[in-house]
Protein backbone atom coordinates (compact mmCIF):
# COMPACT_ATOMS: atom_id res chain seq x y z
CA UNK A 1 0.00 0.00 0.00
CA UNK A 2 0.81 3.68 -0.69
CA UNK A 3 2.49 5.41 2.17
CA UNK A 4 1.84 9.06 3.38
CA UNK A 5 5.54 9.89 4.45
CA UNK A 6 5.47 13.54 4.86
CA UNK A 7 3.35 16.83 4.73
CA UNK A 8 3.92 20.43 5.18
CA UNK A 9 2.25 23.63 5.57
CA UNK A 10 4.08 26.65 4.14
CA UNK A 11 3.03 30.04 2.89
CA UNK A 12 2.68 31.14 -0.39
CA UNK A 13 2.78 34.94 -0.31
CA UNK A 14 4.00 35.22 -4.10
CA UNK A 15 5.85 38.29 -3.01
CA UNK A 16 8.50 36.18 -2.19
CA UNK A 17 9.33 35.60 -5.24
CA UNK A 18 11.58 39.18 -6.53
CA UNK A 19 12.16 39.32 -3.02
CA UNK A 20 13.65 36.42 -1.42
CA UNK A 21 16.98 36.31 -3.84
CA UNK A 22 20.65 36.77 -2.84
CA UNK A 23 21.90 38.71 -1.37
CA UNK A 24 19.00 37.58 0.98
CA UNK A 25 17.90 40.41 2.94
CA UNK A 26 18.51 40.01 6.81
CA UNK A 27 14.25 39.93 7.46
CA UNK A 28 13.84 37.12 4.79
CA UNK A 29 16.66 34.71 6.25
CA UNK A 30 14.13 33.00 8.27
CA UNK A 31 11.68 32.18 5.71
CA UNK A 32 14.31 31.01 2.72
CA UNK A 33 15.86 29.08 5.89
CA UNK A 34 12.72 27.35 6.81
CA UNK A 35 12.04 26.93 3.01
CA UNK A 36 14.84 25.28 2.88
CA UNK A 37 14.78 22.90 5.61
CA UNK A 38 11.62 21.52 4.01
CA UNK A 39 13.25 20.99 0.69
CA UNK A 40 15.17 18.50 2.30
CA UNK A 41 12.98 16.79 4.19
CA UNK A 42 11.59 16.49 0.08
CA UNK A 43 14.59 15.11 -0.78
CA UNK A 44 15.48 12.82 2.35
CA UNK A 45 11.70 11.18 1.92
CA UNK A 46 11.64 9.83 -1.16
CA UNK A 47 8.61 11.47 -2.45
CA UNK A 48 7.35 10.27 -5.33
CA UNK A 49 3.91 12.09 -5.95
CA UNK A 50 2.48 15.27 -3.71
CA UNK A 51 -0.82 16.28 -2.96
CA UNK A 52 -0.81 20.06 -3.27
CA UNK A 53 -3.48 21.72 -1.27
CA UNK A 54 -4.09 25.44 -2.14
CA UNK A 55 -6.57 27.61 -2.55
CA UNK A 56 -7.21 29.42 -6.22
CA UNK A 57 -7.39 33.18 -6.28
CA UNK A 58 -10.57 33.89 -7.95
CA UNK A 59 -8.47 33.10 -11.74
CA UNK A 60 -9.72 29.29 -12.13
CA UNK A 61 -12.93 29.28 -10.12
CA UNK A 62 -14.86 32.51 -9.76
CA UNK A 63 -18.32 33.07 -8.36
CA UNK A 64 -19.75 32.11 -11.57
CA UNK A 65 -19.04 28.74 -10.40
CA UNK A 66 -17.51 28.19 -7.30
CA UNK A 67 -17.08 24.28 -5.65
CA UNK A 68 -15.76 23.74 -2.25
CA UNK A 69 -12.97 21.31 -2.94
CA UNK A 70 -11.30 20.28 -6.81
CA UNK A 71 -9.55 17.47 -7.26
CA UNK A 72 -7.23 18.11 -10.35
CA UNK A 73 -7.48 14.83 -12.90
CA UNK A 74 -5.45 16.00 -15.50
CA UNK A 75 -2.32 14.58 -17.32
CA UNK A 76 -0.38 17.59 -16.67
CA UNK A 77 -1.26 21.30 -15.79
CA UNK A 78 0.06 24.75 -16.78
CA UNK A 79 1.67 27.16 -13.80
CA UNK A 80 0.70 30.33 -13.09
CA UNK A 81 -1.40 33.16 -14.76
CA UNK A 82 -0.77 36.13 -16.84
CA UNK A 83 -1.30 38.41 -14.50
CA UNK A 84 0.81 36.77 -11.86
CA UNK A 85 4.04 36.85 -14.62
CA UNK A 86 3.66 40.67 -14.27
CA UNK A 87 2.15 41.59 -10.86
CA UNK A 88 4.79 38.82 -9.13
CA UNK A 89 7.61 37.81 -12.01
CA UNK A 90 6.85 34.72 -11.37
CA UNK A 91 7.86 31.90 -14.05
CA UNK A 92 5.23 29.74 -16.16
CA UNK A 93 5.93 26.31 -15.58
CA UNK A 94 4.96 22.74 -16.95
CA UNK A 95 4.04 20.45 -13.93
CA UNK A 96 2.60 16.12 -14.25
CA UNK A 97 -0.60 15.34 -12.68
CA UNK A 98 -1.14 11.88 -11.42
CA UNK A 99 -4.48 10.27 -12.40
CA UNK A 100 -4.04 7.46 -10.66
CA UNK A 101 -4.19 8.87 -7.51
CA UNK A 102 -6.35 11.33 -8.35
CA UNK A 103 -8.73 8.65 -9.03
CA UNK A 104 -8.34 7.09 -5.51
CA UNK A 105 -9.02 10.56 -3.84
CA UNK A 106 -12.22 11.56 -5.79
CA UNK A 107 -13.40 8.22 -6.59
CA UNK A 108 -13.43 7.48 -10.07
CA UNK A 109 -17.37 6.50 -10.58
CA UNK A 110 -19.07 7.28 -7.31
CA UNK A 111 -17.34 10.28 -4.62
CA UNK A 112 -16.39 8.71 -1.84
CA UNK A 113 -18.47 9.46 1.40
CA UNK A 114 -16.79 11.81 3.34
CA UNK A 115 -16.27 14.70 0.65
CA UNK A 116 -18.33 15.93 -2.30
CA UNK A 117 -15.57 17.14 -4.20
CA UNK A 118 -15.92 18.63 -7.71
CA UNK A 119 -13.41 17.63 -10.47
CA UNK A 120 -10.99 19.20 -13.15
CA UNK A 121 -9.62 17.98 -16.20
CA UNK A 122 -8.62 21.67 -17.16
CA UNK A 123 -7.11 23.76 -15.14
CA UNK A 124 -3.87 26.61 -14.63
CA UNK A 125 -2.51 26.79 -11.42
CA UNK A 126 -2.08 29.93 -9.36
CA UNK A 127 0.76 31.02 -7.09
CA UNK A 128 -1.07 29.40 -4.56
CA UNK A 129 0.14 25.81 -5.99
CA UNK A 130 3.27 26.97 -7.76
CA UNK A 131 5.26 29.11 -5.50
CA UNK A 132 4.75 26.02 -2.36
CA UNK A 133 6.43 23.47 -5.06
CA UNK A 134 8.67 25.68 -6.34
CA UNK A 135 10.25 26.55 -3.00
CA UNK A 136 10.18 22.52 -1.89
CA UNK A 137 11.26 21.03 -5.00
CA UNK A 138 12.46 23.50 -7.21
CA UNK A 139 13.04 20.51 -10.16
CA UNK A 140 9.60 20.13 -10.30
CA UNK A 141 9.89 16.62 -11.47
CA UNK A 142 7.37 14.85 -9.11
CA UNK A 143 4.10 13.98 -10.46
CA UNK A 144 1.04 16.46 -8.27
CA UNK A 145 -2.61 15.93 -7.31
CA UNK A 146 -3.81 19.76 -6.68
CA UNK A 147 -6.78 19.72 -4.24
CA UNK A 148 -8.38 23.33 -4.35
CA UNK A 149 -10.27 24.47 -1.10
CA UNK A 150 -12.44 27.98 -1.39
CA UNK A 151 -11.50 29.49 1.35
CA UNK A 152 -11.81 32.89 -0.97
CA UNK A 153 -15.50 33.09 -1.86
CA UNK A 154 -17.84 32.66 0.80
CA UNK A 155 -20.15 30.35 1.81
CA UNK A 156 -16.58 28.68 2.05
CA UNK A 157 -16.58 24.77 3.58
CA UNK A 158 -16.49 24.79 7.63
CA UNK A 159 -13.40 23.79 9.40
CA UNK A 160 -14.86 20.47 10.03
CA UNK A 161 -14.81 20.08 6.23
CA UNK A 162 -10.94 20.79 6.04
CA UNK A 163 -10.88 18.77 8.91
CA UNK A 164 -12.74 15.66 6.76
CA UNK A 165 -10.21 16.58 3.70
CA UNK A 166 -7.45 15.60 5.56
CA UNK A 167 -8.84 12.22 7.31
CA UNK A 168 -10.03 11.21 3.63
CA UNK A 169 -6.50 11.82 2.41
CA UNK A 170 -5.10 10.00 4.82
CA UNK A 171 -7.51 7.14 4.40
CA UNK A 172 -7.34 6.94 0.52
CA UNK A 173 -3.36 7.39 0.26
CA UNK A 174 -3.18 4.34 2.79
CA UNK A 175 -5.63 2.08 0.94
CA UNK A 176 -4.38 2.57 -2.37
CA UNK A 177 -2.81 0.15 -3.77
CA UNK A 178 0.89 1.52 -4.81
CA UNK A 179 4.21 1.39 -3.51
CA UNK A 180 4.60 5.11 -3.90
CA UNK A 181 5.43 7.65 -1.41
CA UNK A 182 3.12 10.22 -1.66
CA UNK A 183 3.40 13.71 0.70
CA UNK A 184 0.92 16.34 1.38
CA UNK A 185 1.89 20.29 0.95
CA UNK A 186 -0.50 22.72 2.12
CA UNK A 187 0.04 26.08 2.02
CA UNK A 188 -1.35 29.66 2.95
CA UNK A 189 -1.14 32.25 5.74
CA UNK A 190 -1.33 32.80 9.12
CA UNK A 191 -3.39 36.51 9.61
CA UNK A 192 -3.81 38.25 6.16
CA UNK A 193 -5.45 40.87 5.17
CA UNK A 194 -4.37 41.87 1.19
CA UNK A 195 -7.06 44.28 -0.29
CA UNK A 196 -8.39 45.12 3.48
CA UNK A 197 -8.18 47.92 5.77
CA UNK A 198 -4.65 46.42 6.81
CA UNK A 199 -3.20 45.57 3.56
CA UNK A 200 0.71 45.08 3.77
CA UNK A 201 1.07 46.47 7.43
CA UNK A 202 2.71 43.22 9.02
CA UNK A 203 0.52 41.13 10.85
CA UNK A 204 -3.04 42.36 11.28
CA UNK A 205 -3.75 39.73 14.15
CA UNK A 206 -0.87 38.72 16.30
CA UNK A 207 -3.28 37.29 18.61
CA UNK A 208 -4.11 34.92 16.05
CA UNK A 209 -1.38 34.04 14.88
CA UNK A 210 0.01 32.84 18.33
CA UNK A 211 -3.14 30.75 18.56
CA UNK A 212 -2.57 28.82 15.21
CA UNK A 213 0.91 28.11 15.87
CA UNK A 214 0.08 26.13 18.99
CA UNK A 215 -2.93 24.36 17.63
CA UNK A 216 0.01 22.94 14.94
CA UNK A 217 2.24 22.32 18.19
CA UNK A 218 0.44 21.07 20.28
CA UNK A 219 -1.48 18.74 17.71
CA UNK A 220 -5.16 20.55 19.07
CA UNK A 221 -7.62 19.91 16.47
CA UNK A 222 -10.67 20.47 19.22
CA UNK A 223 -8.51 24.34 19.91
CA UNK A 224 -8.83 24.93 15.33
CA UNK A 225 -12.67 23.89 15.79
CA UNK A 226 -13.32 26.20 18.33
CA UNK A 227 -11.97 29.42 16.51
CA UNK A 228 -12.12 28.73 13.17
CA UNK A 229 -15.75 27.69 13.39
CA UNK A 230 -16.35 31.18 13.98
CA UNK A 231 -16.38 32.79 10.25
CA UNK A 232 -16.29 36.24 11.70
CA UNK A 233 -13.25 35.83 14.11
CA UNK A 234 -11.60 34.76 11.27
CA UNK A 235 -12.47 37.90 8.97
CA UNK A 236 -11.58 39.96 12.20
CA UNK A 237 -7.95 38.04 11.66
CA UNK A 238 -7.84 39.45 7.77
CA UNK A 239 -9.83 39.29 4.83
CA UNK A 240 -7.93 36.13 3.50
CA UNK A 241 -7.23 34.54 7.30
CA UNK A 242 -8.86 31.36 6.45
CA UNK A 243 -6.42 29.81 3.87
CA UNK A 244 -4.84 29.31 7.02
CA UNK A 245 -7.49 26.38 7.04
CA UNK A 246 -5.37 24.30 4.76
CA UNK A 247 -2.72 23.84 7.29
CA UNK A 248 -5.37 22.30 9.70
CA UNK A 249 -5.77 19.57 6.54
CA UNK A 250 -2.65 18.87 6.96
CA UNK A 251 -3.10 18.37 11.19
CA UNK A 252 -6.00 16.39 10.43
CA UNK A 253 -4.35 14.07 7.85
CA UNK A 254 -1.04 13.23 10.03
CA UNK A 255 -3.32 12.89 13.36
CA UNK A 256 -0.70 14.17 16.11
CA UNK A 257 1.34 17.87 16.71
CA UNK A 258 3.85 18.84 13.71
CA UNK A 259 7.31 18.14 14.35
CA UNK A 260 8.59 21.66 13.42
CA UNK A 261 6.48 24.69 13.88
CA UNK A 262 7.98 28.28 13.06
CA UNK A 263 6.34 31.24 11.96
CA UNK A 264 8.70 33.42 10.52
CA UNK A 265 8.62 37.22 10.73
CA UNK A 266 9.25 39.48 7.76
CA UNK A 267 8.49 42.41 5.94
CA UNK A 268 5.27 40.45 5.51
CA UNK A 269 2.65 39.19 7.57
CA UNK A 270 3.72 35.95 9.44
CA UNK A 271 4.43 32.84 7.26
CA UNK A 272 3.64 29.76 8.23
CA UNK A 273 5.94 26.85 8.29
CA UNK A 274 4.76 23.29 9.88
CA UNK A 275 6.23 19.89 9.00
CA UNK A 276 5.72 16.17 9.61
CA UNK A 277 7.90 13.43 8.98
CA UNK A 278 8.22 9.82 9.15
CA UNK A 279 12.45 9.81 9.26
CA UNK B 1 -25.55 46.78 -6.08
CA UNK B 2 -24.28 44.39 -8.08
CA UNK B 3 -21.07 43.07 -6.39
CA UNK B 4 -20.47 39.98 -8.59
CA UNK B 5 -20.78 42.21 -11.87
CA UNK B 6 -17.77 44.58 -10.00
CA UNK B 7 -15.75 41.52 -9.72
CA UNK B 8 -15.84 39.81 -12.88
CA UNK B 9 -15.10 43.49 -14.53
CA UNK B 10 -11.87 43.24 -11.83
CA UNK B 11 -10.81 39.77 -12.49
CA UNK B 12 -11.76 40.41 -16.24
CA UNK B 13 -9.41 43.28 -16.23
CA UNK B 14 -6.54 42.16 -14.29
CA UNK B 15 -6.04 39.14 -15.50
CA UNK B 16 -4.41 40.13 -19.02
CA UNK B 17 -2.04 42.56 -19.82
CA UNK B 18 -4.13 43.69 -23.02
CA UNK B 19 -6.84 44.67 -21.31
CA UNK B 20 -5.29 46.41 -18.07
CA UNK B 21 -3.47 48.30 -21.05
CA UNK B 22 -7.04 49.00 -22.57
CA UNK B 23 -8.70 50.15 -19.72
CA UNK B 24 -6.26 52.31 -18.60
CA UNK B 25 -5.92 54.38 -21.66
CA UNK B 26 -9.55 55.24 -21.11
CA UNK B 27 -11.23 53.79 -18.58
CA UNK B 28 -15.11 55.24 -18.98
CA UNK B 29 -15.01 54.34 -22.43
CA UNK B 30 -13.75 50.52 -21.75
CA UNK B 31 -16.13 49.85 -19.12
CA UNK B 32 -19.16 50.94 -21.82
CA UNK B 33 -17.88 48.98 -24.36
CA UNK B 34 -17.24 45.86 -22.01
CA UNK B 35 -21.02 46.60 -20.74
CA UNK B 36 -21.96 46.10 -24.21
CA UNK B 37 -19.90 43.03 -25.33
CA UNK B 38 -21.85 40.47 -23.68
CA UNK B 39 -22.92 37.23 -24.70
CA UNK B 40 -26.68 37.29 -26.39
CA UNK B 41 -29.23 35.42 -25.28
CA UNK B 42 -28.39 32.49 -27.36
CA UNK B 43 -24.72 32.41 -26.10
CA UNK B 44 -23.23 30.77 -23.22
CA UNK B 45 -24.13 33.20 -20.26
CA UNK B 46 -21.66 36.05 -20.23
CA UNK B 47 -24.38 39.45 -18.57
CA UNK B 48 -22.79 42.37 -17.93
CA UNK B 49 -24.52 45.43 -15.62
CA UNK B 50 -22.97 47.45 -13.89
CA UNK B 51 -24.79 50.18 -11.59
CA UNK B 52 -24.55 54.29 -11.82
CA UNK B 53 -22.26 54.46 -9.04
CA UNK B 54 -20.07 51.62 -10.45
CA UNK B 55 -19.60 52.48 -13.58
CA UNK B 56 -18.45 55.82 -12.34
CA UNK B 57 -16.24 54.38 -9.59
CA UNK B 58 -14.26 52.34 -12.44
CA UNK B 59 -13.90 55.22 -14.77
CA UNK B 60 -12.62 56.99 -11.94
CA UNK B 61 -10.69 54.34 -11.13
CA UNK B 62 -11.99 54.79 -7.69
CA UNK B 63 -10.79 51.88 -5.11
CA UNK B 64 -12.13 53.85 -1.92
CA UNK B 65 -15.44 53.62 -3.69
CA UNK B 66 -15.07 50.25 -5.17
CA UNK B 67 -14.69 48.93 -1.62
CA UNK B 68 -17.34 50.87 -0.19
CA UNK B 69 -19.59 49.14 -3.47
CA UNK B 70 -18.66 45.64 -1.66
CA UNK B 71 -15.70 44.82 -4.12
CA UNK B 72 -13.59 41.68 -3.40
CA UNK B 73 -10.98 43.33 -1.34
CA UNK B 74 -8.40 40.64 -2.86
CA UNK B 75 -9.44 40.87 -6.58
CA UNK B 76 -9.72 45.13 -5.63
CA UNK B 77 -6.20 45.49 -4.96
CA UNK B 78 -4.64 43.32 -7.68
CA UNK B 79 -6.97 45.58 -9.85
CA UNK B 80 -5.97 48.42 -8.12
CA UNK B 81 -1.82 47.62 -8.46
CA UNK B 82 -2.23 46.59 -12.13
CA UNK B 83 -4.02 49.94 -13.05
CA UNK B 84 -2.00 52.61 -11.25
CA UNK B 85 1.50 50.29 -11.75
CA UNK B 86 2.36 52.46 -14.89
CA UNK B 87 2.51 55.93 -13.03
CA UNK B 88 4.76 54.48 -10.53
CA UNK B 89 7.94 56.51 -10.31
CA UNK B 90 10.52 56.33 -7.65
CA UNK B 91 8.98 58.82 -5.61
CA UNK B 92 5.33 57.43 -6.02
CA UNK B 93 6.06 53.68 -6.45
CA UNK B 94 4.15 50.70 -5.30
CA UNK B 95 4.27 51.35 -1.22
CA UNK B 96 3.04 54.93 -2.10
CA UNK B 97 0.25 53.28 -3.50
CA UNK B 98 -0.61 50.99 -0.76
CA UNK B 99 -0.41 53.34 1.43
CA UNK B 100 -3.22 55.96 -0.55
CA UNK B 101 -5.06 52.22 -0.89
CA UNK B 102 -4.85 52.02 2.67
CA UNK B 103 -5.95 55.25 3.68
CA UNK B 104 -8.69 54.96 1.14
CA UNK B 105 -10.60 51.48 2.93
CA UNK B 106 -9.63 51.62 6.53
CA UNK B 107 -12.27 54.29 7.52
CA UNK B 108 -14.48 51.67 6.31
CA UNK B 109 -13.40 48.89 7.82
CA UNK B 110 -14.79 45.76 7.22
CA UNK B 111 -17.59 45.95 4.22
CA UNK B 112 -19.70 42.96 3.35
CA UNK B 113 -18.12 41.68 0.39
CA UNK B 114 -20.26 38.57 -0.45
CA UNK B 115 -22.08 38.68 -3.35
Amino acid sequence: MAELVLAAATPHNPLLWRAMRDPMPDDLAGVAANFARFRRAFAEHDVDVVVVIGTDHLRQFFYDTSPAFVVGKADSYHGTWENEVRTFGMDAVEVSGHRELADEISGRTVLPEAIDFAVSLEWRLDHSFVIPLQYVRPELDLPVVPIHTNASMPPVPSVRRFIALGEHLSRAISSWESDARVAILTSGHMANDVGGPRTFAGSPDPAFDEAAAAWMRDGDLDGAIRVCSDFERITEAGCMTYQYLNAITALAAMGRPADFVDVAESRFASSPFFLWGSR
Amino acid sequence: MTKYMVDKFMRYVELSDARVAAYVADPAAYVEGWLGAGAGAEGATDDRVLTEAERAAFAARDYAALYALGAHPYLLWHFTEAVHAHEFTPEQGWRELVERYRAGVAPQGVVDYIP
